[in-house]
């Protein structure tokens, strides 16, 4: 079995280095161009640049990276923790599906970033307006995705399921939780992408701390170099949280026609 | 021999587009216990929506269904059903699919091992346990399907189509293990099906329907020596009766 896995693990490196080429390729074209084209570097600095310069300011961005991370998984938690058991409720109610359901599915259009500057004028620049904007964010596609998977049994497993006198519990815990999980993991991973820029903007329009707050305040200050040093951060951060659903996702439903190769 | 499913008048209609839709019937069947009957005819007859009613699953639009002296109302715990499409979960492999009846059934998983192998071993999926649905060709998912169906023993078995997507050679394996279990252990079945060898060489009774909304037309006793082995089929009776359903579906202008 563990052999198995390295040999696994070896193939997917293997699989894998076009995109690892590719990636060295651009970093070093970028590097290169700046000097060729010779663009000033307040424009667009070296990576190199940006790796020494970010160093030297390391304990900030630790500081920041912490914050801004802290935002987007409290927020992001909060988000599934809520909206599944809400989702179950709506397919199994007809009342809530008739009232909350079209509520939510209205408000699905609405852009929820454009909540984060009231959210911010009424709870003020702290860690909480940031958490809501994340939740907000992280919501909806959650509980859409929950009511979609929780509803859409087969006629087959469900008449199956009929005839054999199970309690409910019991077929659901059997049958309609496994086979409402990949729709739920659809929600879960829309929700991590767009977890992080929820995260950000919030701090764009009104922070003192935060990776977004730091974006902010270094281009203003010319510093493009340090800009980047967020942006990769973030850029890690987002990787890293998609990274942890989808290994999840695979430990759950290994089964399941997306995780087969 | 008492009858084990009365059907009285049943019919069933489906509203598309606020319309109601004749799907089935009415029509009026007696099955008796121990019977092997065949639903016979051409697809969109109702045939499934039928199985669906007698199992419980479909509410009648008119008439009563009656199984076991007791009026169908909810779906029934008693019967073995095979689904026209699958119900093997694919996050389950084969022995787990056979298991899930039993488990959602509270039966003990150890006293029903042995019959599990043995029943694997008679639809030749011995040492495809451990594999999951999708690892599977179409003909092995219907016989993992089958075993679900059969595993708790059931004495009522609905079987939609159960040999469908089986190649020739497997099919005449596994219509060989129906009949012998059909022979050893007695139970009622109605089973749907397309192919009038298929009717011929299991039933006791063939109902032959008539195109939607399907009527049951007629109901064909078949007088044939068991087990129905290949002299069997060979023999002038066999051909016989494939020849007086084949009639009765040109007559309908459906062959
Ligand atoms: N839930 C449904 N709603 C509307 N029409 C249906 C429904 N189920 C079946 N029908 C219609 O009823 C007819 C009989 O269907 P079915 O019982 O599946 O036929 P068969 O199994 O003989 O092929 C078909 O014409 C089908 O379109
Ligand atoms: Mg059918």
């Amino acid at each position: 079995m563990t052999f198995k896995r390295i040999k696994a693990s070896i193939r997917w490196l293997v699989d894998s280095w076009m995109v690892i080429v590719f990636f060295i390729a651009f970093f070093l074209l970028w590097e290169l161009s700046i000097d060729w084209f010779s663009i000033p570097r307040y424009i667009l600095p070296k990576p190199s640049t940006i790796l020494v310069n970010a160093s030297a300011d390391l304990p900030r961005l630790i500081d920041y990276t912490y914050i801004t991370g802290l935002e987007t998984i409290l927020g992001y938690v909060t988000a599934i923790v809520i909206a599944i058991p809400l989702g179950l409720a709506i397919t199994f109610s007809s009342i809530l599906r008739r009232t909350i359901y079209p509520f939510f599915v209205s408000i699905e259009m609405t852009p929820k970033i454009a909540f984060a500057p009231l959210f911010i004028s009424w709870l003020g620049f702290g860690l909480l307006p940031k958490v809501i904007i994340v939740f907000l964010v992280c919501f909806f596609p959650i509980v859409l995705n929950a009511i979609l998977a929780f509803g859409s049994l087969s006629d087959e497993l469900d008449r199956f399921s009929k005839t054999t006198g199970a309690s409910i519990l019991k077929i659901f815990i059997k049958i309609r939780i496994p086979s409402a999980l990949p729709q739920c993991f659809v929600g879960f991973k829309y929700a991590a992408i767009n977890a992080t820029v929820g995260a950000t903007i919030a701090e764009f329009i009104g922070s003192d701390q935060g990776l977004g707050f730091y974006i902010q305040i270094q281009t203003g200050n010319m510093r493009t170099d340090l800009a980047f040093a967020g942006i990769f951060l973030l850029t890690i951060m987002g990787l890293l949280l998609f990274g942890i659903v989808t290994f999840v996702e695979r430990a759950l439903i290994p089964w399941h026609i997306s995780q087969r190769r | 021999m008492p009858a084990a499913i009365t059907i009285q008048d049943v019919s069933k209609s489906f509203s598309t587009e606020g319309q109601p839709i004749l799907a089935f019937g009415p029509a009026d069947l007696e099955v008796e216990e121990g019977d092997f009957v065949t639903l016979l005819g051409p697809s969109g007859c109702g045939k499934s929506t039928l199985l669906l009613m007698i199992a419980g699953l479909l509410s009648c639009t008119t008439g009563k269904i009656v199984m076991n002296h007791e009026e169908v109302s909810e779906p029934r715990h008693d019967i073995g059903m095979m689904f026209q499409d699958s119900t093997l979960v694919p996050w389950r492999t084969v022995l787990g699919n056979i298991n899930l009846q039993l488990e959602l059934r509270n039966l003990n998983l150890d006293e029903y091992s042995v019959k599990i192998s043995e029943l694997m071993e008679s639809v030749s999926l011995k040492g495809y346990e451990h594999l999951r649905p999708h690892e599977l060709s179409g003909g092995m998912q219907q016989r993992a399907a089958l075993c679900q169906a059969l595993i708790h023993e059931p004495k009522t078995l609905l079987l939609d189509e159960p040999l469908g997507k089986l190649d020739a050679m497997t099919r005449e394996n596994i219509r060989k293990d129906l009949q012998n279990l059909w022979m050893n252990e007695k139970p009622t079945v109605l089973m749907v099906t397309h192919s009038i060898e298929e009717a011929v060489q299991l039933s006791s009774k063939v109902c032959v329907i008539t195109p939607r909304p399907g009527l049951i037309d007629k109901t064909i006793e078949v007088k044939l020596p068991w087990p129905r082995d290949l002299d069997v089929k060979r023999s002038q009776m066999f051909t016989d009766y494939m020849a007086e359903i084949q009639e009765v579906f040109q007559g309908y202008g459906v062959i």
